[in-house]
């Protein structure tokens, strides 16, 4: 049982790592996917700092819950973002079908459909198993071990950015004023 | 000495995440080097349907999204502001379009960098077309914007009538009235797609795009 915690919880922060890294290697494409979900007119450079406010929003929970899988109360919050990207995905799948979401950046081409809403519960679901509790020496590292953790989780999200930086694509383009 | 479970399943999964992230570069890396040869095509095929595109304007930093097709024949500019031969593009539209030879057409300028870049150029800055900065690679992909200046002539039904480099004034008119062709009379145009050029070619293949 244990093991599959820690795999869930693990999972869960490497996948924040990732959509935090790669969403911020185009913030300009995740802007235009974040003026979908707002209803008034907002200027771009506002849009911008909203997109890069999320993509750093979720990088540093992934981050901690890899680095500190002691502290269990950073399980919570985890679970939290992971069940507002499922209602994000719900969203979207309801107001902007077909739309891209750019959830990882240019590292994936998905768009909001159902199988995107699937996927999303899947992850919450996933954070919700790793809010089980787990025996305290399966989760005790020492200082280097966490020094470590914390450098491949920089390093991963590194690697996301650079991947994404280098796919650099989008999908294909969709917001809604017309010209 | 004995591993905590957790940093034996952290290590298996970052591996898995790295090996994914490996996967994805290799793979953009093929796509890259596809995209660079030689013989691909510039510019959308003439015929072809043009695809619907999204840039942020620059005179608003708003999102816009273009669909061609929708009764209003679009000229598009595919430039760079640190590119000398797309100056010479800007510049002649301004002149085509002070002279009113562009009238009942929307001009548009596509770049890829960001709004600051226009400083470098003393014709992206006095420009009055509507400039915007690509927001996504499937546009340069759709439009196979290889290299710049690459101008496209797209009627008011979203039909590609004439893409290739262009720099002169006579290739700008000859561009604006190949958006203006009745869509049933299928007059043929002298400019197809052109074969790659790198930039520095491209004041070499521009003429023979269509002289006026």
């Amino acid at each position: 049982m244990d093991v599959l915690v820690l795999c869930a919880k693990t999972a869960v922060a490497c996948l924040l790592i990732v959509a935090g890294g790669a969403k911020l290697s185009d913030p300009a494409s995740f802007a235009s996917t974040v003026r979908l979900f707002i209803p008034f007119r907002v200027a771009w450079p506002l849009l911008s700092a909203i997109a890069v406010g999320v993509s750093l929003g979720s990088s540093p929970p992934g981050l901690a819950s890899l680095t500190l899988p002691a502290i269990t109360a950073l399980n919570a919050p985890v679970f939290a973002i992971a069940c507002a990207f499922a209602a994000v995905s719900a969203m979207g799948y309801a107001f902007h079908r077909g739309r891209s979401c750019r959830c990882f950046g240019a590292l994936s081409q998905r768009k909001f459909d159902a199988s995107g809403v699937l996927r999303s519960a899947v992850t919450a679901g996933i954070a919700a198993v790793a809010l089980a509790h787990t025996g305290p020496a399966a989760v005790q590292l020492d200082a280097t071990a966490r020094v470590l953790l914390l450098a491949a989780a920089g390093l991963l999200a590194l690697a996301a950015f650079t991947a994404a930086r280098a796919s650099s694509t989008g999908s294909e383009p969709e917001p809604e004023v017309v010209a | 000495m004995k591993i905590p479970l957790y940093l034996a399943v952290a290590q298996w999964m970052l591996l898995f995440a790295f090996g994914l992230l490996l996967v994805v570069v290799y793979r953009q890396l093929g796509r890259t080097l596809r995209k660079t040869d030689t013989a691909d095509p510039l510019g959308p095929e003439v015929g072809s349907k043009a695809a619907s595109l999204e840039y942020s304007r620059f005179a608003d930093d708003t999102v816009q999204y273009l669909t061609p097709g929708d009764g209003q024949p679009t000229l598009l500019g595919f430039v760079e502001p640190t590119c000398l031969s797309c100056e010479k593009l800007v510049l002649a539209l301004g002149t085509a379009e002070q002279a009113g030879e562009l009238s009942g057409l929307r001009v548009l300028l596509l770049t890829s960098s960001p709004k600051s870049y226009l400083k470098v150029s003393d014709a992206f800055r006095a420009t009055r077309l509507e400039c915007g900065r690509i927001l996504a690679q499937a546009t340069t992909e759709a439009y196979r914007a290889t290299s710049t200046p690459l101008l496209v002539a797209i009627d008011r039904d979203g039909v590609v009538r004439a893409a290739a480099p262009a720099i002169q004034l006579a290739e700008v008119r000859t561009f604006s009235r190949a958006c203006l062709l009745p869509p049933a009379v299928g007059e043929s145009i002298p400019i197809t797609a052109a074969a790659p050029q790198h930039d520095n070619d491209l004041e070499a293949a521009a003429p023979a795009a269509g002289a006026d």
